[in-house]
């Protein structure tokens, strides 16, 4: 006999599914780009090369457009701490050091979830993150081994 | 004095929370700046104004534009503004100015070459030295960072080639750079003791430095090594009593940090060995070797709030640490504890946002080494053992 809870969760997992389907679903462990992006994969260490705007293109030669929350921002500190291994201070130590010397640029700082999603799908080369499904198809998941 | 501080407070008010930066051309365009105003208070002697007498004489002020035409050509330069007691009197100055181009660079490597101004990638902080969010503290361990001879050691005029290598180990980079030095007032009063009748300059190709950094993939460890050569010429004036001749530095510094969630530790080493040639038999110095260390902690409390403590020393001449020696050379007249500094930091950092940061300080010297000449010219007035109080407001976007 199949028990109401079975049946709920049988059921859920097939919303889940069905979900899945519709939409992408990202965690803050996923980095999002526009989607003519050439790569589906990236390493940790190609993900920091990117954020700390050391490495410019994409490999198609295309110019690399990196948008970020605010520096106190939840998702920032935790999309830096998860994904990236770095410590928020240290991404803007080395921001400031690249803008203030000449030597580089500074990402975008966009000032909502809600905008980092409309830039990254209307800016070819972008790339940035996001938390929670995302239903956009000029935006790509990029998966971080 | 007052309505500087005034302004700079208005400005924070002015800036909001979250203040993005300036940017055109579809982001290539970007535009930054910042402004900072500090009150300072000594007990004793002349550190960036009229201390004694509660100085606003530091002010910094920069706005820089940088343009990436393409991913691998980028156009950078700054205008910096800096008030610094009487050593800067707030001119505004081309900080940097330059061109970048990077041929190589992939997920493994970058190679390129900058042309222009360039500022000296000289340990963990001269390259950013004057903007304040990227500081330690108020006041830069002034023992390597001498504000007296600031800018003999921030800037040159040439060509700097630069590689990186990322490795699963780390990162390795590698600077090397040759020029022509920018020379101001200060060279003069720092190695020649006087605003003497006569002319320092850069005499052709006077600058190189090189320096090699060692950093973890995820930045905790940051191992440096910096170094810079250069020969500066003294032509004198009719009425100088000392001759023309040359100084030449070696100054190199061996860098240290250590970065955890909550915690920096962070040290450096450096020495310069300095020679001076030529310049008559009234002036009495003819080799030295200045030193200077220190050992510095930041705690962050809360992301935005941090504590730090640093302790340094520095000496004129590390074989003649007490400066009985030089002292003497001086017949007396120059005290002791003018060639050497001992420094004990203490600082409070408080960021209201990321674009708002006040600071407090407290220093307690024993020595006057670290003080402008300029600023201090009758060495009869210094006094050995002194305190400074100081508080800054800096904003950025």
């Amino acid at each position: 006999m199949i028990s109401r809870r079975s049946v709920r969760n049988i059921l859920k997992s097939s919303v889940g599914a069905a979900l899945c389907c519709l939409s992408l679903h990202a965690s803050p462990q996923d980095l999002i780009a526009h989607r003519d992006s050439d790569v589906e994969t990236l390493t940790r260490n190609e993900a920091r090369l990117f954020f700390t705007m050391r490495l410019k293109n994409w490999p198609n030669g295309t110019l690399v457009k990196v948008f970020v929350l605010p520096d106190n921002n939840a998702l920032h500190n935790r999309f830096s701490n998860e994904v990236l291994g770095l410590y928020p201070y240290q991404l803007r130590r080395v921001w400031d050091r690249q803008i203030f010397s000449g030597t580089g640029q500074a990402p975008t700082t966009v000032s909502s979830e809600q905008e980092m999603l409309d830039r990254i799908a209307t800016t070819p080369g972008a790339i940035g993150y996001a938390d929670g499904p995302i239903d956009n198809s000029s935006i790509r998941l990029l998966e971080v081994r | 004095m007052r309505t500087r501080l005034a302004i700079a407070v208005m400005l924070a008010w002015l800036i909001p929370s979250a203040a993005p930066a300036l940017e055109f051309v579809e982001g290539k365009l970007q535009v930054h700046g910042f402004a900072s105003q500090a009150v300072l208070k000594s007990t004793d002697n002349y550190y960036f104004g009229n201390s004694p007498g509660t100085s606003f004489d530091f002010t910094e002020i920069g706005l820089n534009a940088s343009y990436q035409s393409t991913p691998s050509l980028l156009f950078s330069g700054q205008l910096l503004v800096r008030r610094a007691g009487e050593m800067y009197d707030g001119t505004p100055s081309l900080d940097y100015g330059l061109v970048d181009f990077t041929p190589i660079s992939d997920t493994e490597r970058r190679l390129g070459v900058r042309l222009g101004r360039i500022k000296n990638p000289f340990g963990l902080y001269n390259e950013t030295r004057d903007v304040p969010f990227t500081r330690p503290s108020i006041f830069l361990p002034q023992v390597i960072y001498y504000d007296k001879i600031r800018n003999a050691l921030l800037s040159y005029d040439g060509i700097m080639f630069y590689g990186d290598r990322y490795l699963e180990q780390g990162n390795l980079s590698l600077n090397l750079g040759v020029g022509q030095s920018v020379i101001d007032d200060n060279a003069e009063w720092a190695y020649l003791g006087a605003d003497v009748d006569g002319e320092m300059q850069a005499d052709g190709i006077n600058w190189g430095i090189g320096s090699l950094w060692f950093s973890t993939p995820a930045d905790e460890l940051k191992l440096g090594l910096s170094a810079i050569l250069t020969e500066l010429d003294f032509d004198a004036g009719p009425g100088s009593p000392l001759s023309s001749g040359t100084i030449d530095v070696f100054d190199w510094v061996a860098s240290f940090q250590y970065n955890a969630a909550d915690w920096t530790i962070s040290a450096e080493y450096s020495r310069a060995p300095t020679h001076w040639n030529d310049l008559g038999p009234y002036f009495p110095f003819k080799d030295q070797v200045m030193e200077g260390y220190y050992l510095q902690g930041a705690y962050r409390l809360r992301p935005n709030l941090e504590i730090m403590a640093r302790y340094e020393e520095g000496f004129a001449n590390r074989n003649d640490r007490d400066g009985r020696d030089f002292s003497d050379l001086t017949g007396g007249t120059t005290p002791r504890f003018d060639f050497f500094s001992k420094i004990l930091t203490a600082g409070l950092r408080w960021d209201l946002n990321p674009n708002i940061m006040f600071r407090l300080e407290f220093q307690r010297h024993d020595g006057t080494y670290a003080l402008s000449i300029r600023e201090n010219p009758d060495s009869g007035d210094l006094v050995r053992e002194w305190d400074v109080f100081a508080a800054s407001i800096s904003v950025r976007f």
